[in-house]
């Protein structure tokens, strides 16, 4: 029952915002339907704790350890970018027609990013991508102007190619399970059964659903669209986009690994082990060279994205947690960071770097949040990025994979580099007055709080982690196979 | 071929008649000019995907092949079109392209190369002998895949890169339903439902960019580039 | 072997006699669907009569191909009609003399000449005409080169008689796909071979625009006939290999009895003009191409003629 309740509550509020009038009330119905798919996600999540996992219908949906996982870190991200859209929207529109239509998009883009971990058949992971795609195309084109338009377009035209190539690569997949007798075809079941594919076939479809849903997470090479799509789009779509939707359909493709694993001569840990680690240096030297502050973080998600890859390729169960932690911590931090980057937008009205300095006399509360972004997502310690990021490594030594291990720690150094410079060279220094052309508004009160809320975990997690965090944290990690 | 074949000699004939011209109207969208033709092609190809689709459902019965050739008519054949005539402005639809980063002599050639290539790759796939309900099919479908990326990579305006990518699916699906064709017949209605879907948005933002922009040249749009204006 | 002979004749006979027949049926059908009346089916035969009555003009800066090409060119489609069946099933003496490939090359021959000729007078439109339709000719190569692959991939042959019993003979293969795509190449490959719309005008006067119609630029009297009624001859025998060989192999004499012979005439005389009538379809909807777009159509031609044998090489 909860589990359907978490996916109809999104729905009713986009019913809600399709109603006319409600202009006044539709975003913070909204947050307020996504504060309530948080709570009844943490109920789910004890449930999960407690018997294994819960299931709706069997076969079909059904949360286990790391979708349970996956689905509390959708409800939080959604829950504060729903609190700073509705901040967002009050100061930025007047159309009471855009309003509802941001509003019904969002609650859309939201049903469908919370029904990916939710669904253990296949083919459903796939529609709830594609579905995901296609509501958040209008979301960053929101704006309207025409780079809004071109990066909705890319974003559109690279991912809905990669996703009909996983689709011929979910049938080919099929067809290689019903090959091999009676079997439902389901993450679990097509684990047990994954030594008995023919392993051309499972080669196969591999390589369509790594490439296909690969550039829906921003693999290099096909990640083109990913800074312009992340860094055109408002801040929360931004913060939905880079910190969870990238992550929800690594989830699906991670999900996968144990069938590709049982397939001979495939070496899948050497190929994700191979794309984390290009990705994440791509990434880390397109940061170092970046003009605009938004898409320097989402570069910084290309790179996250690598990491966690990366240390799925690794293929120890100490690497498979690691993995896991990255993905919490960098959808908690990259959200907030976003929410950073929608402040400083707010203060100065511009997203280059080379005409922002000294921020933090002219907005203090954005100019923190992006000092303690930038050196959270960087990977500074004492934050979760930084946790996570030394199990990497520490488990890449520990499976005597050194050299990359020590490439991979190359990689994140220049990116730390990269980042921080970047962002301190925009908090300090002498005050630049904005362009005279530079839309500059006071960013309300929603949206401040959501900064602030968004901020406790990725403090506190660095320090200290909840038992059930951790519990879910293990689950997560056993369900990868290892 | 792999052994024997479920289907009657009378349904293979069909089935591959459908399917040579399944290819050819892949082949034709690449290079129609104009974007009213794409469509039509379009419109063509989806048709013959649900007569390939019907051919392989007759026998042995199978409820899913037929549930889907009603489901494609319905959405590919007829809803996609009118969508896709009722969102984006009529200007958009005279338009010829006039220039194409590779000329349209060139570009047929590479699609039959890349045919070819998937031609022999699908034979390399079906030779462990996996039963399939028939073995064109996984050839064409791969081969229009390949195709329909080529078309998205080369073409300029707006709308035959959509129906590039839509190509691909009808590709995707000609080659499932001869794989997998008890593929969950939940998952195949939703797909189904999610087509007409993407249509209306890729239409809605289609209309944006001619109302915005003044045009539906995507091939133009290259501000975003690293080094391009900020 | 006089039966042999005879009908060899016959055959000839029927493509000579009959080519200004059909000639004149084609114009007349794109009148009617142009809805105009048209001239009589007969025209073309008052015209060749006019011809042969009139003086020959011949530039004094012509050679000898000038006047030998008018020959050469008449000859050809008679040579290629021995080859080919025209009213017999089965295989005449001159049969296994040369196959398809033959027959396309030596239509070639005359063709070459032709454009020799051209440009033999000094006309600065034959000249133009001439490298016109030698572009055309070689981007139509490959296509009839795998037109006769595909073919070939089916009959284990390329002789016309035995390509007839086995390519189509049995009715289900008649829609196999790369039956079908092989018959839309060849059309489309007619259309250019023998200078029809889309390819190029044949009733147009515009020399800047011509491109078969201006090998006939200079010539006049009986040269003019000649290369007229080889025109007309090399259109028909192109039909012919279309219909007989690929499509319809129906209706023709079985045996060497001069009765089934004589049925054979009109039977495939109705096949010729159900295409021709295909043909004016074709050609009154269709637009000319400009000059460049004539290599996008053929490259189209080729494109689905290696789809046919692609099609028949992975038995489909």
């Amino acid at each position: 029952m909860i589990l359907w309740a978490i996916v109809a509550l999104p729905l009713l509020a986009a019913l809600f915002a399709a109603l006319p009038r409600t202009e006044r009330y539709v975003l913070p119905v909204t947050f307020g339907c996504a504060f309530g798919v948080l709570v009844l996600t943490t109920v789910a999540c004890g449930f999960v704790l407690r018997d294994g996992h819960t299931v709706a219908i069997a076969q079909w949906v059904g949360l286990d350890g790391f979708a349970a996982l996956l689905e509390l870190l959708i409800a939080f991200v959604l829950t504060t970018a729903t609190l700073y859209s509705w901040g967002y929207i009050a100061a930025t529109e007047r159309s009471a027609l855009r309003i509802r239509l941001y509003a019904a998009n969002l609650n859309l883009f939201a049903f469908s990013l919370l029904a990916i971990p939710l669904v253990v058949e296949p083919g459903l992971a796939w529609i709830a991508v594609e579905l995901t795609t296609l509501f958040s195309v209008l979301l960053v084109s929101f704006d309207n102007t025409r780079e809004a338009l071109e990066a909705a377009w890319k974003y559109m035209t690279i991912t809905l190619v990669g996703a009909t190539a996983a689709v011929l690569g979910f049938l080919v997949l099929f067809w290689a399970m019903r090959s091999a007798g009676d079997v439902t075809f389901t993450y679990s079941e097509l684990a047990l059964v994954a030594p008995r594919l023919a392993p051309s076939i499972v080669a196969v479809a591999f390589f369509l659903i790594v490439v296909g849903f690969g550039a829906k997470v921003g693999f290099v090479p096909l990640h083109t669209w990913l800074p312009d799509a992340h860094s055109q789009a408002p801040s929360p779509v931004c913060a939905l986009l880079s910190g969870i939707e990238t992550s929800a359909v690594l989830y699906v493709i991670v999900r996968l690994m144990p069938v590709f694993r049982a397939a001979p001569l495939l070496h899948a840990d050497l190929w994700l082990l191979v794309i984390g680690l290009i990705a994440a240096g791509v990434a880390a030297f397109l940061i170092v060279q970046t003009r605009d502050y938004k898409r320097l973080f989402a570069f910084s998600t290309v790179e996250h994205m690598g990491i966690i890859c990366f240390a799925v390729g690794l293929g120890t169960a100490a690497a498979a947690y690691a993995a896991v932690w990255q993905m919490a911590a960098h959808a908690l931090t990259k959200s907030f960071c976003f929410y950073a980057g929608g402040g400083a937008l707010a203060a100065t009205g511009t997203r280059t770097i080379a005409e922002v300095r000294g921020l933090v006399g002219r907005a203090p509360l954005a100019a923190g949040a992006l000092f303690v972004g930038a050196l959270a997502v960087a990977g500074a310690p004492p934050f979760a990025v930084f946790v996570s990021e030394f199990a990497v490594a520490r488990a890449g030594f520990a499976s005597a994979h050194v050299a990359v291990v020590l490439l991979f720690l190359f990689f994140v150094g220049v990116a730390f580099f990269g980042l921080v410079g970047h962002v301190m060279h925009m908090i300090f220094g002498p005050p630049k007055a904005p362009r005279s052309d530079a839309h500059t508004y006071r960013l309300p009160v929603p949206a401040r709080a959501a900064i602030v809320i968004a901020a406790i975990p990725v403090v506190v997690l660095g320090l200290w982690t909840p038992a059930p965090l951790a519990a879910l944290l293990a689950a997560s990690s056993a369900a990868l196979g290892r | 071929m792999i052994g024997e074949s479920l289907l009657t000699p009378a349904q293979e004939q069909a089935n591959s008649l459908v399917l040579g011209l399944f290819l050819l109207t892949a082949f034709g969208m690449t290079v129609a000019r104009q974007v009213q033709a794409t469509l039509l092609a379009f419109v063509a190809q989806s048709l013959l995907l649900a007569c390939s689709s019907l051919v392989l459902g007759l026998h042995p019965l199978s409820v899913h092949l037929l549930a889907l050739t009603a489901v494609t008519l319905a959405g590919k054949v007829l809803l996609i079109p009118w969508l896709l005539r009722r969102i984006v402005p009529d200007a958009v639809y005279s338009r010829r392209e006039l220039s194409q980063p590779v000329n349209i002599t060139t570009s047929l050639l590479i699609a039959m190369a890349l045919a070819i290539a998937a031609y022999f790759f699908s034979v390399a796939l079906l030779a462990p002998g996996t039963p399939v309900l028939s073995a064109g099919n996984v050839s064409i479908g791969f081969a229009g895949l390949l195709v329909g990326w080529y078309q998205v990579a080369v073409r300029n305006e707006a709308l035959p890169q959509l129906l590039g990518i839509l190509a691909m699916e009808n590709s995707a699906f000609l080659a499932g339903i001869a794989m997998a064709p008890d593929f969950p017949l939940i998952a195949e209605l939703a797909i189904a439902f999610d087509v007409p879907l993407l249509a209306l948005i890729v239409g809605l933002l289609t209309r944006a960019l001619q109302e915005r922009v003044g045009s539906t040249d995507v091939g133009a749009l290259i501000r975003l580039r690293e080094g391009g204006e900020p | 072997m006089r039966t042999a002979i005879v009908l060899n004749l016959l055959q000839v006979a029927f493509v000579m006699g009959l080519a200004p027949l059909f000639a004149g049926i084609l114009s007349r059908f794109k009148e009617i669907v142009q809805s105009k009346r048209g001239p009589s089916i007969f025209q073309p035969y008052r015209d060749l009569a006019k011809l042969f009555a009139k003086d020959e003009t011949v530039s004094d800066q012509a050679t000898w191909i000038f006047r030998f090409a008018p020959y050469l060119a008449f000859a050809v489609p008679i040579v290629v009609t021995t080859l080919i069946p025209v009213l017999t099933s089965f295989p005449l003496f001159f049969a296994f003399v040369g196959d398809m490939l033959a027959a396309g090359f030596i239509l070639a021959l005359g063709g070459f000449f032709s454009v020799l000729a051209a440009v033999d007078t000094g006309n600065p439109y034959g000249a133009m005409g001439a490298s016109r339709t030698r572009m055309v000719s070689f981007l139509a190569e490959p296509v009839l080169v795998m037109v006769l692959f595909a073919v070939a991939f089916v009959a284990d042959s390329t002789i016309p008689y035995i390509v007839q019993q086995r390519w189509v003979t049995p009715p289900a293969s008649l829609f196999a796909p790369s039956h079908v795509l092989i018959l839309i190449a060849f059309v489309m490959l007619i259309l250019a071979e023998a200078g029809r719309l889309p390819v190029d005008n044949p009733t147009g006067h515009f020399e800047l625009a011509m491109i078969d119609e201006s090998k006939s630029l200079e010539y006049s009297g009986r040269g003019f006939l000649l290369i007229k009624w080889a025109g007309w001859m090399r259109m028909l025998v192109l039909c012919i290999v279309f219909l007989n060989v690929l499509v319809a192999p129906w209706g023709l004499a079985p045996d060497a009895s001069l009765g089934h012979v004589a049925a054979a005439v009109p039977l495939v005389a109705l096949k010729v003009i159900v295409f021709l009538a295909v043909l004016a379809a074709i050609e009154c909807s269709a637009t000319k191409l400009r000059l460049f777009r004539i290599t996008e159509f053929l490259t189209a031609a080729f494109v689905i003629s290696v789809t046919a044998m692609i099609t028949r090489a992975f038995s489909l």
